[in-house]
């Protein structure tokens, strides 16, 4: 068998023999899940070092072929998802132990996800990418289910809104073909205007959604909490940004040629998607939904980098897609940890766990390290080149929306470590322990491999990045690894030194960790906004649920109005009319003879009118 | 010949019965009810062949069809025992009368056997003597006097105007002056007989008052043959059809007025109480569509107008059978007091059911056919407007018929319907009898077809 369908049959079939195993089977779909993951790794390493592999296989005529392309990125990808998807499985195994939800269903859907991820980055025919790509949507709805009765609202949230944003997808889909005259990616190359433009506006809406940028974030914070959390560490986290962000870097680099316009949409995207959902995130009372909120905001650096069209920026989006994927899926995996063992993920509840436990607070350190930036992380490298990107471009102003992410990143950040690893441990919370060690290695080993990457942040980017970006014709002037002292790195100490401050004004102003972030939340104006917010005024989901009950009720109200005229009025006018006749047979003679004579004149009209 | 005998036989039989009576008052009824069937069988079995067409066979085949079942019915029904004979006299002679005027060969003859009929027809409706019956019977008498005036009149022009009364004579279409006027006097007064709107004001009295087989009996044969089958004999003397011709202008007068009581007859039986009076709008709105086919006047058309015909005649004698079945079981004959005696009189509830049906044009009863005959002809003779209404006034039918059937058979049994039983066998025979002649029409329909299409109208 060619070793780019591997990948994708192993997974998909495995995932169908979970569902046929039985419950006695203990420990058979963990190991199965592992053990496929592996192999998806290894193959994907294969295909690292080689050329170009490609299959090809006729499928449904029309031009919708099953080829199949391993391009340096794509194989890039598959290494990080299955290997995701192997650390996943092993933290799995620990925390979905005692859960009730049926574990068969568990790792069939991440298998399945597994499979389908990997047809989506190999596919190079659109319609074949399509395909898989609109896959995920069941395993994504499915995956929430498992969380419960009170997840089916939010799965079928998070449904809908993937669902219209894959629409646009097929629409862009559609109208690139017909302007390409073909649906094999590696052949495609079109300019960004007219029709070509809302094709790649299309497109872009659903890469972008993917990921998880705004407006199509809202079903991701309701998920942290109603799905299982392995999910948001596998999916939310890790899966969809890399094939969201694989996807934009295709149409971006490889399918469309993108001209100043598109950019500026990018990038403008980009640095909203930062900016508003870090502020959400400072808010939040709850371990999970704030991690989701950065999952969200950290989406932005992606698309801005990519926007900025430059090889620095370009190559930055992509690193830190990457790097998000290894630290937010380590943060959710402490925030697991956390559940695991204290019972809630609610702030005010938790505190002072470091003592209890060291293993998860150093990985979370680790993390949050990474996330916000900090010297000499991965997250620190990959910023700084989205930042160095912005300026090369010319666009300052997203530099410093970009800036004011990350200082409050940090914030937040430091005020969640402190909250519930640092200060008080409340009274209940002294026997925690430490959590099992299937729960312990996926977050260390992702801790370690931020650690690698950001000292030793040449091996990604020469062995992973810059291939990739080559393939795509993208070539950076200079080495993009090491320290590049200048204003970008200037700004961005100051940004840390800032948020520190920040956070230090907060704990004194208010005594407790939690709020350190009240000052900025109940600020003159970012009060009311994040009052509305917390109503779901700016959730487009919610207010198109409110629109549709309105227009349900119009319509109905139309139906009933043409029932009106075609069923209700007939019947009435018929039933007047036939009282009328009924009274007016009133048995009189006299009324009789008169209607009969009425009827000889009228009938000698028709007569006599017609010579 | 042979024609005359289907006249005199029931009217001979009818002068015997007195007598018969004081031997014994049953074998009065045993004798008419034979004598009719004798007559039915002669006519299927022994074809005429005197120079009547089939026309004329048809029309007798309906009219001792439908005095057999009446006369079947009122064996049961007819409580009265001092004047019994009387009664199935007049049933006889009534009969007698419509024989003539269905197998007579000129327009004189047809008039004074038409008088017959009409004396008789008096003489039934008022017959129970109650002041209802004799204000019903006088209604009729006194529309009918201007009809036969009309008639009279008309005939006396043709005379004038031609030389001749006799349908050899006029036929082939007579271009003369004159006759325009004698047709229209002639076809005025028969509209009369008829019961077409606006001259059906005596319509619903008289068949409200008149005792029940009475009411079966003039809805289902003497209005047809006294008015509708004399139009239809007019119609295709005159010629109808030819466009522009002399007479196009009546046919055109009859399509309007056979339209127009379609539409006002069923609206008008929407909101009726009594059951008798739904089902005499609903015989104004049927003879509507005969007339509608006969005015338009093509083949096809005529065809289709007398096998409605004869549908017809199944259909209301045996809802106005049902209706007096209802009305002995029950007492009344209002139906908002009515309901639910679908489960209590399956028989009556069943045949009804076929009934209405049939008149409502659904396939594959006999109405259903006989209804699309009339509207591919109205078609195909270039009246689309008059064929979409006949199509839409389907709807109106079945709007009335389902009135009366909701109120009357079907829900829940009230206090004054508890109790009631399915009536003897005797008196369900008849109805039970042409449902399923009506369903047999239906299936059988191509076979049945051809007579009427081959006949030389």
């Amino acid at each position: 068998m060619n070793q780019l369908i591997l990948p994708i049959l192993l997974p998909v079939l495995a995932g169908v023999l979970c569902l046929a195993l039985g419950e006695r089977a203990k420990g058979v779909k963990e190991a199965l899940s592992a053990f496929v993951s592996l192999v998806c790794f290894a193959v994907g390493w294969g295909l690292l070092g080689g050329d170009t592999a490609s299959f090809s296989a006729p499928w449904a005529g029309f031009g919708f072929e099953f080829a199949l392309r391993a391009t340096p990125m794509s194989a890039f990808i598959l290494l990080a998802a299955s290997g995701f998807a192997l650390l996943v499985s092993v933290y799995s195994w620990a925390f979905m132990r005692d859960k009730t939800a049926d574990l068969r269903l568990y790792y069939s859907y991440l298998l399945i996800t597994l499979g389908f991820s990997c047809g989506a980055v190999l596919a190079d025919n659109l319609v074949l990418l399509l395909f898989f790509w609109e896959g995920l949507l069941v395993t994504l709805y499915t995956f929430i289910i498992l969380g419960g009765r009170q997840a089916q609202a939010t799965a079928l949230k998070a449904f809908l809104i993937s669902g219209v944003a894959d629409l646009c997808l097929l629409l862009g889909v559609a109208i690139t073909g017909v302007l390409a005259k073909t649906m094999t990616m590696s052949a495609i190359r079109l300019p960004v205007e007219g029709l070509g433009g809302v094709a790649f506006v299309l497109m872009m809406i659903g890469a972008t959604a993917k990921a998880g940028a705004m407006p199509f974030h809202t079903w991701i914070p309701d998920a942290a909490v109603d799905a299982p959390l392995p999910f948001m560490a596998y999916l939310p986290a890790a899966i969809e940004k890399l094939l969201g962000i694989y996807l934009l870097a295709r149409i971006s680099l490889d399918l469309f040629g993108l001209d100043g316009s598109m950019r500026v949409l990018l990038m403008a995207l980009g640095a909203i998607t930062i900016v508003l959902a870090v502020a959400m995130a400072l808010v939040q009372t709850d371990y999970k939904r704030l991690l989701s909120y950065h999952a969200i905001s950290q989406v932005g650096y992606m698309i801005l980098g990519i926007g900025t069209g430059n090889p620095v920026g370009i190559a930055g989006g992509v690193f830190h897609m990457i790097n998000h994927a290894m630290y937010k899926s380590c943060l959710f995996m402490t925030g697991g940890s956390v559940e695991h063992r204290a019972g809630t993920t609610d702030i005010a509840k938790l505190g002072g766990l470091f003592r209890n436990m060291p293993v998860t607070g150093v990985c979370f350190i680790v993390s949050a390290a990474a996330i916000s930036g900090i010297p000499p992380f991965n997250g620190f490298f990959s910023k700084e080149l989205v930042f160095q990107g912005c300026l090369d471009a010319g666009f300052p102003v997203f530099f410093w929306a970009a800036q004011l992410g990350a200082v409050l990143t940090l914030a937040s950040f430091l005020k969640l470590g402190h909250a519930v690893y640092f200060g008080e441990r409340p009274a209940d919370k002294d026997g925690v322990r430490e959590s099992e060690w299937p729960m312990l290695i996926p977050m260390i080993a992702l801790a370690a491999l931020c650690v690698l990457f950001g000292f030793g942040a040449r091996l990604p980017l020469s062995l992973f990045i810059e291939p990739a970006l080559a393939a795509c014709q993208v070539f950076p002037e200079h080495a993009l690894s090491g320290w590049h002292w200048g204003f970008a790195f200037a700004v961005s100490l100051c940004a840390i030194a800032l948020a520190a401050l920040n956070h230090l004004y907060g704990f004194w102003r208010t005594g407790r960790a939690k709020d350190a972030a009240e000052h900025i939340h109940h600020a003159p104006i970012l009060h009311q906004t994040y009052e509305l917010a917390a109503r779901r005024v700016f959730d487009p989901y919610d207010q198109g649920l409110k629109l549709i009950r309105g227009t349900g009720l119009a319509l109905f109200a139309a139906d009933r109005a043409l029932d009106f005229v075609t069923a209700v009025l007939p019947a009435r006018a018929a039933l007047a009319a036939s009282g009328l006749l009924r009274k007016a047979n009133n048995g009189l003679y006299p009324y009789y003879l008169a209607w009969a004579l009425l009827g000889l004149v009228v009938f000698a009209l028709f007569v006599g009118g017609n010579p | 010949m042979r024609s005359l005998f289907f006249v005199l036989l029931p009217a001979l039989t009818a002068v015997v019965n007195p007598f018969l009576r004081r031997v014994d008052s049953r074998l009065v009824d045993v004798l008419s009810t034979v004598v009719l069937l004798a007559g039915l069988c002669a006519v299927l079995f022994f074809p005429l062949a005197d120079g009547s067409d089939s026309l004329s066979v048809l029309m007798l085949l309906a009219v001792y069809l439908i005095a057999f079942l009446v006369s079947l019915f009122s064996v049961f029904f007819v409580q009265e025992e001092r004047s019994r004979g009387t009664f199935f006299s007049l049933i006889l002679v009534c009969a007698a009368g419509m024989a003539g005027v269905v197998t007579t060969r000129d327009f004189f003859t047809l008039y004074v056997f038409l008088e017959v009929v009409a004396v008789s027809s008096f003489a039934m409706i008022a017959f129970a003597g109650d002041p209802a019956g004799t204000e019903g019977a006088l209604k009729y008498l006194f529309l009918s006097a201007v009809a036969s005036a009309l008639i009279l009149l008309g005939v006396a022009g043709l005379l004038l105007a031609t030389g001749g009364v006799s349908f050899p004579h006029l036929s082939g279409g007579i271009a003369k002056a004159g006759v325009l006027l004698a047709a229209s006097l002639l076809a005025c007064g028969f509209m009369i007989k008829a019961g077409l709107i606006p001259f059906h004001g005596w319509v619903p009295d008289a068949y409200e008052s008149a005792p029940a087989p009475v009411s079966a009996l003039l809805a289902g044969i003497v209005t047809k043959v006294a008015g509708v089958y004399a139009l239809i004999r007019l119609g295709s003397l005159l010629g109808l059809s030819v466009p522009d011709g002399p007479y196009a202008a009546i046919g055109k007068a009859l399509m309007f007025f056979g339209a127009l009581s379609i539409v006002v007859g069923a609206v008008a039986a929407m909101t009726q109480h009594d059951f008798k009076r739904i089902l005499a709008y609903s015989s104004i709105s049927q003879v509507g569509y005969i007339v509608l086919a006969a005015g338009t006047g093509t083949p096809l058309a005529l065809a289709g107008a007398v096998f409605h015909l004869f549908n017809h005649a199944t259909f209301k004698v045996t809802l106005f059978l049902n209706g007096a079945a209802i009305e002995k079981a029950t007492g009344t004959r209002d139906m908002t007091r009515l309901g639910g005696l679908g489960s209590r009189m399956p028989w009556t509830a069943g045949t009804s059911v076929v009934a209405f049906l049939s008149t409502a044009g659904i396939p594959p009863l006999s109405g259903f056919w006989s209804k699309l005959v009339i509207i591919v002809a109205l078609w195909q003779a270039g009246s689309h407007g008059y064929a979409a209404l006949a199509i839409l006034s389907s709807v109106l039918t079945l709007a009335y018929f389902l009135i009366l059937q909701r109120k009357v058979f079907f829900g829940d049994t009230v206090p004054l319907t508890r109790d009631a039983q399915e009536v003897c066998p005797g008196m369900l025979a008849p109805v039970v009898l042409a449902a399923a002649l009506m369903i047999l029409v239906g299936l059988y329909f191509p076979t049945v077809l051809e007579p009427f299409l081959g006949g030389d109208l």
